[in-house]
């Protein structure tokens, strides 16, 4: 066999341990049938932030030469498979400030395979995956991207169901029976085997034409040389203040040109401005300092900075003015002030139509997140057999 | 113990090397320091906290809670442009190890006065290298005044090449402790004409905290980055050595002194071996080697005063003229190649390769403040000697002036 | 000469007293985008306005914490006034080796006089941990203008969570996850960090605790203690949807949670008298009741092993430090009876 590497594409902590669990399945069920491989998540990720993506990887070969040629260059260049687990990310991925924003096909090797957990269809996909020179194909796990917070796993099935569309999409990795085996031994029962069954069985995947997609060209940052760096760890601050657009007034603030963390976003906040009442607090409690001060005392969103955490919908006093759309039904970034500004009619049919499409409902505190998380006294909530239940005074 | 500070114009005065380090700081007109309590160092800090509330010295002068506390303090004094002074022995080095790697990473010129002293457990208050050697490898400066009125050259030199912003990094005065730091000899001070002639202001350029300077300094960085910044810190420590040969011009010129920048020879014109060491051994080793002389023995020494930066291509021009080279550590490293201290793996490895390279051989001696007897320096010679004479290296590295 | 009297002047800027007059006060952003924190970091958003209030004639010291890594990662820096990175326990000196060289330089001439706001952070494992001796030290230096936040998110946050002096008891971390056999495994009640500052610090002359869920308080405060001459400090307890298990949509609901339960009382002290402000004012002053603990802390994942008796003990330690303490949340003493009285 060749050797198979692969890459898991991710929220960071959201999906920390869905992402171990489908890269260490991989790996161990292909051991069963003798063969080596190694799983791991890229250091240089951790520690993870809420929604920042992240990757693991996986090697698997027949050999421990052959492991050794792979894994002997820490990150692969080349995946045979790519398995995003969230599709807001496929509008590209932004790690660190200095990688600019990476394509989310970006190490798919041709003829590879790009595996979406979404709703979406092929076509909207590729609506916002950036063109390749060569040729890869689109296979869909459909689905709500699943969360999770940093101490339970939210047991929904998705990791069974990628690693049947995984196996359906490379087929070296191992057979239907290690892998079912290996579901049963790191990640549940028989309804995940079952899962992972049908997720095989129903499988398809698209091939994507070189060229086609996405025709945005992603930002890119040159790493400089240690002359061109300055002396003592020493880089520029961030600079200015800024009107809003042309005009005398509002403010706007300088912005970092590195990092812009719209990537990190899996929803943005849509504003109805005809409702707001500028009562200042979405600007004041956003922690990324997203909301531009309009001439006229609006609050607009930046959507190059936007991280999509849910505060300012969560503390606007007015019922409907904010509300957290998913990022999947949107294209563009522009400001939403100067669209509303422009034709206040069309901005609020484009509002209408956004929310109908994709408003994230169901937040709860530990429920929240379209049932991200769990937590005390719910149903479904804490696994009883992960910790002590006597009293201290019994214990 | 202190007799009347230095006017204008400076005479003699009987001073210790902390003394004369305290001078140093008021003439070189130090704006912040921080002190703490540790022997045999701290003497230094008292000297300069009594010039303060004299009115002789004007400067942020501030005890801080520890030794860790005590360095960060002048670390960011110094990002700020303020010209500082700090200082510690032994453990208390020790416990400001975070912000001594941090100092140099960050290339922020400091002078710190190490009053060397042997680690504890078990506590020594007496002197041994091992402290002051820890940093070598960050990017820290080291030099080893062997007497009082070196000790002038060393602290200005010091302020001079760290505050180049082609070195930017740190300094240590690494000073015997009570073999220098509390005893006195004649010294003569110089002048504040000299001193502000010498020194330059300090300038930090663009590398300036401060609100007219919008920067960030010392992001985390990763492994995309980290090499390049260690990189920076190797060409500032090469820098290190081109700019202290080209700065000591101007001081003997205006210090009117003729020395060698990095080294001290002492009768080596006609030696078949010498003996090399850091420090106040020195006066032993020298009084010995005339001693030897008078008996016809050709010994010489060579006494290193800066071991960062390393004067490696003077080393190899002076030492492969002799037979043979006993090195002489006033320091321990347990374990290393052939047991040897750190002094003697450096040097030998400095003249690996080099035409006419000598035989090598190594001693510990005057550990924790023991002294450096006139016959330890005759043992070690004649011991050289027969490694010279027997045309053969020897690996055994001697432990000098042990009961047992 | 050297003068050991000599003080530089403060910044005295305006208060804003409410949200809605803090984009005529302090509109200005001095940290801005470029940071990679979690969505919903609420220590961010006293990061954001932190700078806010102090304005461009600042230099901040940053320690090592998520705040700094998570922040500045080489190339990219949110900060547009200068800031320099420090120690995990230095916040207390390297506020005081800044504000020695500016007033040293200062006051030889070497540079422009001007007040300049010196303001270190440090998280809880910086300010209740490591960086207490540094701390302690850098608040009697009364010649010093300087101000030190401890922001507070319960946790050593950046190295993936973990028990601080300052963490709740019996949250989960992990060196503290509950397990088949132990479902407490952090015993340690949380410090009172502001108070241990306040109370054995008789000339810090301001320390205050604070909340983002409160930003016009806190920028008050911030700016305040700037203005007071000498050493300064502010405890601002930060929910942390990372940590603390919880969709970050929640976080302001919670930074306002952990205050109306009482948990968390905000209050000032100013050059030797302490009031309490915002929500709990009115619990002191006032009729305004406390929300039970129970609902606060179920909302948090971190506490999701917990069964009734421990939301019980989390509610006593609270009544108790309400009902009981001379100052809720700062002095939990009170005066004895005469010994000598005692037969």
């Amino acid at each position: 066999m060749s050797i198979i590497s692969y890459e898991i594409v991710y929220r960071g902590i959201f999906q920390k341990s869905l992402a171990m669990k489908i890269s260490r399945t991989l790996v161990l069920a292909a051991v069963k049938e003798g063969k080596v491989g190694i799983s791991f998540g890229r250091y240089s990720d951790s520690p993870e932030r809420n929604g920042i993506p992240a990757k693991q990887f996986g090697y698997i070969a027949a050999t421990k030469e052959e492991l050794e040629e792979v894994a002997a260059q820490y990150e692969p260049k080349q995946v045979d498979l790519s398995i995003c687990v969230d599709d807001a990310l496929t509008k590209g991925v932004e790690s660190w400030g200095w990688y600019g924003l990476q394509p989310i096909n970006a190490v798919t090797k041709p003829g590879g395979t790009l595996i979406v957990t979404s709703n979406q269809s092929s076509d909207d996909l590729v609506k916002h995956i950036h063109r390749k020179d060569t040729s890869y194909n689109l296979s869909i796990v459909k689905g709500d991207a699943s969360f999770a917070g940093l101490w339970v796993y939210k047991n929904d099935g998705t990791d069974a169901r990628c690693l049947g569309a995984a196996l359906k999409a490379c087929p070296e990795i191992c057979s239907m029976a290690s892998l079912e085996t290996a579901i049963l031994e790191n990640i549940g029962g028989d309804n995940h085997v079952e899962a992972a069954r049908a997720s095989y069985e129903d499988s398809r995947s698209d091939e994507i034409k070189p060229g086609e997609g996405n025709t945005e060209v992603p930002f890119t940052f040159e790493l400089l040389k240690w002359q061109d760096m300055r002396l003592g760890v020493v880089i520029d601050a961030v600079g200015g203040h800024n009107h809003f657009g042309d005009s005398d007034g509002g403010y706007v603030p300088g912005r970092n040109e590195y990092f812009k963390k719209w990537s990190t976003r899996t929803m943005r906040p849509v504003v109805q401005f005809d409702k707001c009442t500028k009562c200042t607090l979405c600007w004041v409690a956003c922690p990324d300092t997203v909301f531009d001060v309009t001439p006229d005392g609006y609050y607009d969103a930046n959507m190059e900075a936007c991280c999509g955490c849910g505060v300012c919908e969560a503390i606007c006093p007015v019922p409907e003015c904010i509300t957290m759309v998913n990022e999947v039904v949107f294209e563009e970034r522009d400001s939403q002030y100067e669209m509303w500004n422009k034709d206040k009619e069309n901005f609020g049919t484009y509002v209408e139509e956004k929310i109908a499409k994709g408003k994230v409902e169901n937040r709860h505190p530990i429920t929240g997140l379209a049932g991200a998380f769990s937590g005390a006294g719910l149903a479904g909530g804490h696994n009883e057999d992960t910790f002590a239940t006597k009293s201290l005074k019994e214990l | 113990m202190v007799t009347a500070v230095a006017e204008k114009g400076a005479g003699m005065e009987l001073l210790t090397g902390s003394e004369v380090v305290a001078h140093i700081c008021r003439l070189a007109d130090v704006d912040v320091l921080t002190a703490y309590p540790i022997r045999p160092y701290d003497t230094v800090m008292q000297y300069v906290a009594r010039m303060i509330a004299n009115g002789d010295f004007d400067a942020d002068y501030i005890p801080a809670e520890s030794e860790h506390g005590q360095f960060e303090i002048v670390k960011h004094a110094s990002a700020c442009g303020a010209r500082v002074f700090t200082g510690s022995s032994g453990v208390g080095w020790l416990y400001a190890m975070e912000p001594l790697a941090v100092t140099a990473g960050l290339r922020l010129p400091m002078v710190a006065l190490v009053g060397c002293r042997a680690l504890d457990d078990p506590g020594a208050f007496g002197t041994e290298h091992n402290d002051a050697l820890l940093v070598r490898d960050l990017g820290w400066m080291i030099n080893f005044p062997d007497t009082p009125q070196e000790s002038v050259e060393m602290g200005l030199m010091a302020y001079r090449v760290a505050e180049d912003p082609r070195v930017f990094l740190p300094c240590a005065i690494a000073m015997d402790g009570a073999f220098l730091t509390h005893s006195q000899a004649i010294v003569q001070l110089p002048s504040q004409e000299q001193v502000s002639e010498f020194l330059p202001p300090y300038d930090r350029g663009d590398l300036l905290l401060h609100p007219d300077n919008p920067i960030t300094i010392a992001p985390q960085a990763n492994e995309d980055w980290l090499m390049e910044v260690r990189r920076q810190s190797s060409e500032a420590s090469k820098n290190a050595y081109t700019v202290l040969k080209e700065v000591h011009k101007d001081y003997c010129r205006i210090f009117d002194e003729d020395v060698n920048p990095f080294i001290d020879e002492y009768m080596t014109d006609d030696a078949e071996i010498v003996l090399c060491g850091m420090g106040t051994m020195s006066l032993p080793v020298k009084v010995a080697i005339r001693e030897m002389r008078k008996e016809g023995k050709k010994v010489g020494m060579v006494r290193l005063k800066w071991v960062r930066p390393f004067p490696t291509d003077e080393l190899r021009v002076s030492l492969s003229r002799f037979k043979a080279v006993g090195v002489i550590d006033r320091d321990y490293s347990y374990g290393s190649p052939h047991h040897g201290g750190i002094l003697f793996n450096e040097i030998k490895a400095a003249l690996y390769g080099c035409d006419n390279q000598p035989f090598m051989k190594g001693f510990v001696c005057g550990l924790g403040g023991r002294e450096v007897l006139l016959e330890d320096v005759r043992s070690m010679a004649d011991q050289v000697s027969a490694t010279a004479a027997s045309g053969k290296p020897d690996n055994e590295v001697t432990w000098m002036g042990v009961r047992g | 000469m050297a003068d050991s009297v000599y003080h530089i002047g403060t910044q005295d800027l305006p208060l804003t007293q409410r949200v809605n007059k803090i984009p005529e006060k302090a509109v200005e952003e001095y940290y801005t985008s470029g940071h990679r924190t979690c969505q919903g970091c609420e220590s961010a958003l006293i990061m954001r306005l932190m700078a806010k209030a102090a304005g461009p004639r600042t230099i901040i010291l940053g320690s090592t914490g998520c705040m700094y890594v998570a922040n500045t990662t080489y190339y990219s820096t949110p900060w547009v006034v200068p800031w320099m990175h420090t120690q995990l326990g230095s916040s207390g000196s390297a506020a005081t080796g800044t504000a020695a060289a500016l007033r040293a330089l200062m006051r030889k001439g070497k540079m422009k006089e001007e007040p300049i706001n010196v303001i270190a952070f440090c998280g809880d494992g910086g300010g209740a941990d490591m960086g207490v001796s540094s701390i302690s030290a850098a608040l009697m230096h009364t010649q010093y203008n300087l101000l030190i936040i401890c922001y507070d998110n319960e946790s050593y946050a950046n190295t993936d969570i973990q028990i601080s002096g300052s963490s709740p008891w019996g949250a989960n971390t992990t060196f503290t996850p509950p397990g088949k056999k132990v479902r407490i495994m952090h015993k340690n009640w949380k410090k009172n960090i502001a108070a241990l500052y306040a109370v054995g610090h008789t000339k810090c002359n301001y320390v205050a605790t604070g909340d983002a869920s409160y930003p016009a308080d806190l920028i008050d405060k911030v700016r305040k203690g700037l203005k007071e001459p000498g050493p300064a400090f502010i405890h601002t307890l930060d929910p942390c949807p990372k940590g603390w298990d919880y969709d970050p949509f929640f976080s302001h609901k919670l930074g306002e949670m952990a205050v109306e339960s009482g948990l968390f009382p905000l209050w000032e002290m100013t050059n030797g008298e302490l009031t309490y402000t915002g929500v709990s004012a009115r619990q002191v002053y006032g009729k305004r009741t406390r929300k039970p603990v129970r609902d606060y802390l179920e909302a948090q994942g971190r506490f999701h092993h917990f069964i009734d008796e421990d939301y019980e003990y989390f509610q006593e330690e609270v009544n108790n430090m309400w009902d009981n303490w001379t100052l809720p949340g700062v002095i939990p003493f009170k005066l004895g009876e005469d010994p000598s009285k005692k037969k």
